[in-house]
């Protein structure tokens, strides 16, 4: 039992095993991967396919459930495409998002139609029949018709969109999220075709993992088997099934009735508890191995130290069954790409050569496989095919529930990471939990009352077959109604020191024949009140509009209000001091993050946690106000709290150039450096908090009690060497990455020469996947940071206080389709 | 039938129906009266309240070695909550110490004769009050074993000096200067009557304290002459400091770009707010102490009603203050003074504070325009006290409720208090209250010397009346 994979090692490992045991089995298993997929488009194309997209291409893109952004091993990469076609002045893309919950990708949306996750099927449906109505469609038409009438979303929103598809014939992508059903993918590869969008933005392709299907309904042939005893050794090295399977398999009782169960394992979760054999699993950060990526690039994966606690890796475990366990995953790695040397293109000559490169490169170029040309659309098999499809689908009255991979921790996997966990839910901002998301007019209904400051929450109790669950409940602006977005991966049992007691588990309502959602759910309030760690209590922006959007059409139009206020925002202010010359300075330090193509996904927030040796406090302290993350990501919802309009900022300190820190500090533990940097003395610190109180933009951090002094000193191997660990009773916040700045300022130096623009680059930006900071010299007007600083859309924070800050926003625009605007 | 009424006084002045000195006095018998809480062993009643004054000192100790020993983090505040309650208690009890130095100095300046018998008493609240509040500004950083020192200027191995653009600075100077003058005007004071405790010390131990506090005092004419001298000069270096203490304390807020705090107005509305408070403080603690003490005829209803009286101007004038900072919120234009004072102060999640201050601080003082409630004992008690919470809650609003919400609405965060801000805070008013019943203890409460040289004054001035009540 493995979790997905396309390595092409292991599938090698798998075909030599089934070799040498012929009565063993291999089941792929994840419980959030998802089946819908694999379905759909083999019913489309009549046999499994896997689907690429293009974004870059993209003019409309129309999101199914889909949070393509958020999540998935695509959504660094169409993030960045996507990012790229949000620039007012180039041909700018457009996003329609259906979706219960809001998402990453729904919070970037122009256009959000929030509809139940069972209704996006009916959406499918009353799309394809909008546009079979249209001429030109009449396939399209024919396949709706499969559907028996079943429609959701408002018609008018469903006709802009399809006109709008129309209008961008073939440079159009319609993508249907993992969690929908094979009717739902079918429905939109048909869309998709019809659109003449295969070939330009999406594509499909021979698989690349080892099996097609390897969702939570994957299990249930397997856990057959084991319940009629046919199963002697069960080798598990997907992640922890004993807690991530379906409730109704019961899987941790029926693992626990396989005779030899062996168990690799990161901690001694659920499933080690009735395994009779653990392994204890080596880091993927100390594993030899090789993947590949979804375009089929292979990547040759090299750890970065080799196990600190005996590990094993999958390799080494799966090459034991061969007898070559003891060579350890470095040389069965290497062996077998000896082996295979001649079946990569353009690899000749030495081995050791070519294997050297491959590492240094870490992927082997030019592996990648071509998608498949010739397909044809099986429109008649859609269209037969979706009643029984639908008739299988989930439905019914009630409530309904829908289980999210959790941005965080996934499905557990990466609940022991503290950073994760105290890493603020990109949308809702929760720290250390998880919720039971509900809709304002649900909340309402349910009478589920808000307490403190809008951070305590009445708790439901969720009753859905014979499982029910006490979940607190989180009022979620822009949620479906009578919907209950719950996200996995928390309510632990087992021994792991952070992971334990976070949360409820939401799986335990989860059933093998709906993973995804259902309705038919009970829901009443329980008695008591929960207190969430919210890092951001607050959803309105007050009319201050710190963080400014606006419509294509008012941007384009010089004299709009959105213009003015962005001319007003970025105007000289009167000053009373001599600003200081720079010019006379090599640098002049200066960032601009880009509202535009930021989609709040809070990578950056981890990156400068990880850079700065930024500690984490626990949720007690995060419930105080207490977090340290030197960067936050704002979100604000603005208009109809039911539906509202959603932008993200993210903030970290801005460096004003009169900054109203640096003149209150009693003994000069923040100053500014000639090149501009607003600097935090930390050993000269004493802790009065004035710099704090007197920041408007509120990014400075406190350490309140000793977050560091404890450290063990495994994880200190985990910091970073050139940045001072704080102690208690010391502000600290952003530095611009000073480090970084020195760093490259030696080298250079060295060198003989200056930094040049692109090759300093802070945490924060090195990690944004949509490329939205960017960071440099000011001094430099060919650098990219002072042509974004001079861009259109610049503006400053708190403008009208006259601190000057050095990090310039970009306004966001949207590009609404004028059949939608509101107003 | 006037003579009749006014058999028993010597000290009549006929516009003044009630008196500053009641009875037929003379120098022995308040020698006798005023040094007798002095001399006679503590009742069950001091050693009562010295019990629970010692309690409330035990609070401080714990609270401040949990702060010690774990950090800040162990009080309320947190990020935007950056001061809370050290510093909301450091600027109450800084505020109440007012009251001493402006009865001490500024009256003796202005020649008014009612300060004699209340002095003593007003300037040790002073003293002590500076006390408590001296220790919030180190406990509240982070690192106190820097801040200790690193705030003051010395010609310190690093180079670094302090920042004088900090208001922090300027208040290390305000304070330390308000705290060594204080503490000198009130041993100076006190002087001529450890003196007469020397002279009436019946054990050597005790004679020797004394003698050595008294300095070899005499009362010798040159003796009174240079202590004339120097009590006047130190009022006159006090006066000053009775306004520039609370000024300088006010601009830790007024300099600052904060709504709420970034307010022209501070400086005289601190310093109302402070004689405000302070006297409130005086009348909460004298009307049951001339009680117990045996001080009903030195600290008569005239002094209480006068206290009364500047209570209700400096709270007319605390008012004004406040209709001031709401008038320039709006007129200002800006929105973000606009919305912290009539959105989040008077409707966000901390507002229940703001009203209370308005009703004890706008409200509750205006009672004293009836003369009835000037001289009733109960009435002005329970006023005083509203008049010291309210004050309390008025630096909580600006403090706290400023800054819970200030511009980003992102970075809103709700403050509450823990165990330990109570405990410190209990704590102070422990450490004050044992301060206090100690001087009590060991000192005269009264300055026996001015209490009898108004006697003379005043049987001089009265001597007609008396010759005639006599005969």
């Amino acid at each position: 039992m493995t979790e997905p994979t396309a390595s092409p090692l292991h599938l090698e490992l798998r075909k030599r095993i089934l070799e040498k045991f012929p009565k063993a089995k291999f089941t792929s298993y994840s419980s959030i991967a998802g089946d819908g997929a694999a379905d759909g488009l083999r019913l489309a194309y009549g046999k499994y396919v896997e689907t690429r997209h293009e974004l870059t291409r993209a003019s409309v893109i129309v999101s199914l459930d889909a949070d393509f952004l958020g999540e998935g091993p695509e959504s660094v990469r169409a993030m960045r495409q996507f990012a790229g076609g949000r620039l007012p002045g180039a041909p700018m893309n457009r996003l329609y998002v259906v979706e219960p919950a809001l998402t990453v990708t729904g919070m970037s949306a122009d256009h959000r139609l929030r509809l139940r996750a069972g209704d996006v099927a009916g959406f499918a449906l009353a799309l394809a029949a909008e546009l079979g109505r249209r001429p030109g469609f009449a396939q399209l038409a024919a396949i709706a018709s499969g559907g028996h009438g079943l429609t959701a979303g408002d018609p008018k929103w469903i006709s802009a969109v399809a006109s709008d598809l129309i209008k961008h014939r073939g440079q159009s992508l319609l993508l249907a999220g993992r969690r929908q059903s094979a009717a739902v993918h079918a429905v939109v590869a048909a869309l998709n075709a019809a659109l003449d969008n295969v070939g330009t933005t999406v594509t499909y392709a021979t698989p690349l993992l080892a099996d097609p299907l390897s969702g939570p309904k994957s299990l249930a042939p397997l856990a057959e088997e084991i319940a009629a005893g046919q199963v002697d050794t069960l080798v598990i090295t997907a992640y922890n099934p004993a807690y991530t399977a379906p409730a109704d398999l019961k899987f941790d009782k029926l693992l626990a009735r396989v005779p030899n169960s062996i168990y690799r394992a990161m901690y001694e979760d659920e499933t080690a508890a009735v395994a009779s054999y653990v392994v204890p699993a080596a880091h993927a950060l100390e594993s030899w191995g090789d993947a590949r990526a979804t375009d089929g690039t292979i990547s040759i994966v090299q750890p970065l130290i080799s196990p600190l606690w005996g590990g094993h890796s999958d390799v080494e475990l799966l090459s034991a069954f061969l007898g070559e366990g003891d060579l350890g995953d470095y040389e069965v790695l290497r062996r077998s790409w000896a082996a295979k040397q001649a079946t990569v293109p353009g690899a000749t000559g030495e081995f050791d050569q070519i294997w050297e490169k491959w590492v240094g490169d870490g992927v082997i170029v030019g592996t990648e496989t071509a998608p498949e040309a010739a397909l044809t659309l099986d429109g008649s098999a859609i269209q037969q095919g979706l009643g029984a499809l639908l008739a299988a689908a989930p439905k019914g009255a009630g409530v309904e529930i829908a289980f999210v991979s959790d941005y965080k921790v996934a499905d557990g996997r990466f609940a022991n990471s503290a950073w994760l966990q105290e890493l603020p839910d990109p949308v809702h901002k929760i720290t250390w939990d998880n919720a039971a998301l509900i809709s304002p007019a649900m909340a309402k209904s349910l009478g589920v009352e808000v307490e403190r400051d809008n951070d305590k929450f009445s708790v439901l109790v969720i009753e859905y077959k014979d499982r029910r669950v006490h979940a607190p409940a989180l009022i979620a602006p822009g949620h479906a109604d009578d919907s209950i977005t719950l996200a996995l991966g928390y309510g632990r049992t087992g021994s792991e020191s952070v992971a334990s007691g976070v949360g409820f588990n939401a799986g335990v309502l989860r059933g093998s024949d709906a993973p995804w959602f259902d309705r038919g759910a009970q829901v009443s309030l329980a008695t008591g009140m929960h207190l969430f760690g919210l890092t951001q209590n607050h959803w309105s922006m007050e009319n201050r509009e710190p963080a400014i959007a606006t419509s294509l059409a008012e941007f384009e139009n010089p004299r709009s209000e959105a213009r003015e206020l962005l001319e007003e925002r970025r105007a000289a202010l009167p000053t009373i001091h001599e600003p200081h010359d720079y010019s006379k300075e090599q640098y002049k330090w200066g960032m601009a993050i880009d509202l535009g193509k930021c989609t709040g996904c809070s990578t950056c927030i981890v990156a400068c946690q990880s850079e700065n040796n930024i500690p984490t406090v626990g949720r007690e302290q995060v419930v105080r106000g207490r977090e340290m993350q030197w960067l936050r990501v704002d979100r604000y919802y603005s208009g109809e709290l039911e539906d509202p309009e959603v932008i993200v900022q993210p903030l970290a300190c801005v460096h004003c150039e009169t900054a109203p820190c640096e003149y209150v500090c009693p003994v000069n533990a923040t100053v500014h450096s000639d090149e501009g940097l607003n600097e935090m003395v930390y050993n000269r610190c004493v802790g009065t908090r004035y710099c704090s109180n007197n920041c408007p933009y509120k990014v400075r951090r406190f350490n309140f009690l000793d977050f560091t002094s404890e450290t063990p000193a495994v994880r200190r191997l985990g910091m970073n060497p050139e940045v001072t660990v704080r102690s208690r009773g010391v502000m600290e916040k952003c530095t611009y990455c000073v480090q970084r700045i020195e760093r490259k300022r030696i080298d250079t130096r060295v060198a003989g020469r200056l930094i040049e623009d692109g090759e300093l680059k802070t945490a924060c930006q090195q990690s944004c996947p949509a490329g939205a900071i960017e960071f440099g010299n000011l001094n430099d007007l060919k650098s990219r940071v002072t042509k974004a600083q001079a861009d259109e859309r610049r503006y400053d924070l708190l403008h009208e206080l006259g601190t000057r800050p050095r990090t310039a926003y970009l306004a966001r625009v949207r590009n609404l389709n004028p059949e939608l605007a509101k107003g | 039938m006037a003579s009749t009424a006014t058999s028993a006084s010597t000290t009549r002045d006929p516009l003044e129906p009630i008196p500053l000195i009641e009875g037929a006095q003379t120098d022995e018998s308040l020698n006798s009266s005023l040094l007798n809480h002095v001399w006679r062993s503590p009742g069950k009643g001091w050693w009562a309240l010295f019990g629970l004054a010692l309690a409330g000192l035990g609070l401080l100790v714990i609270g401040i070695t949990v702060t010690l020993w774990k950090g800040i983090g162990m009080w309320g505040n947190n990020i935007p909550v950056g001061w809370a309650f050290g510093i909301i208690n450091f600027v109450w009890w800084i505020g109440i110490g007012h009251a001493g130095t402006l009865i001490s100095a500024i009256l003796l300046l202005l020649q008014q004769k009612w300060r004699t018998s209340i002095n003593r008493f007003a300037e040790a609240m002073t003293l002590f009050a500076v006390i408590c509040a001296l220790l919030f500004p180190l406990i509240h950083t982070g690192r106190p074993w820097f801040a200790l020192y690193w705030l003051m200027p010395y010609p310190s191995v690093q180079g670094i000096w302090p920042q004088f653009k900090s208001p922090l600075v300027w208040d290390v100077f305000a304070v330390s200067t308000y705290f060594t003058i204080s503490l000198l005007f009130w041993f100076l004071g006190l002087i001529p009557d450890l003196a007469s405790l020397r002279d009436s010390s019946k054990k050597p131990l005790q004679k020797t304290i004394y003698g050595l506090l008294a300095l070899g005092w005499r009362g010798s004419g040159r003796h009174w002459a240079e202590y004339k001298w120097a009590y006047l000069l130190l009022a006159g270096l006090s006066t000053p400091l009775v306004l520039s203490v609370h000024t300088i304390v006010s601009f830790d807020f007024a300099v600052s770009i904060l709504p709420g705090w970034h307010t022209t107005v501070f400086p005289p509305y601190f310093v109302a707010g402070a004689v405000f408070s302070g006297f409130a403080m005086v009348v909460t603690w004298m009307v049951p102490a001339r009680q117990f003490l045996g001080l009903k005829h030195v600290v008569t209803l005239k002094h209480l009603e006068n206290m009364n009286k500047v209570i209700l101007a400096t709270g007319l004038m605390v008012g004004y203050g406040y209709a001031m900072e709401h008038f320039i919120a709006w007129y200002s234009g800006s929105q973000y003074e606009f919305e912290e004072f009539f959105k989040v102060r008077m409707r966000g999640p901390l507002a229940p504070v703001y009203w209370l201050m308005m009703f004890c601080n706008v409200v509750v003082p205006n009672i004293f325009w009836s003369k009835k409630a000037r001289t009733s004992l109960l009435i002005m008690w329970v006023a005083a006290l509203l008049v010291n919470v309210g004050m309390w809650c008025e630096r909580f609003t600006i403090i706290a409720t400023s800054l819970h919400r200030d511009f980003l609405p992102s970075k809103w965060e709700l403050y509450a208090p823990t165990w330990v801000d109570w405990s410190i805070y209990i704590g102070t008013i422990g450490l004050f209250s044992t301060l206090f019943l100690l001087f009590l203890k060991f000192v005269p409460a009264v300055a026996v010397t001015e209490v009898k040289e108004l006697r003379h004054e005043m049987a001089h001035q009265a001597h007609g009346h008396a010759e005639e009540a006599h005969g």
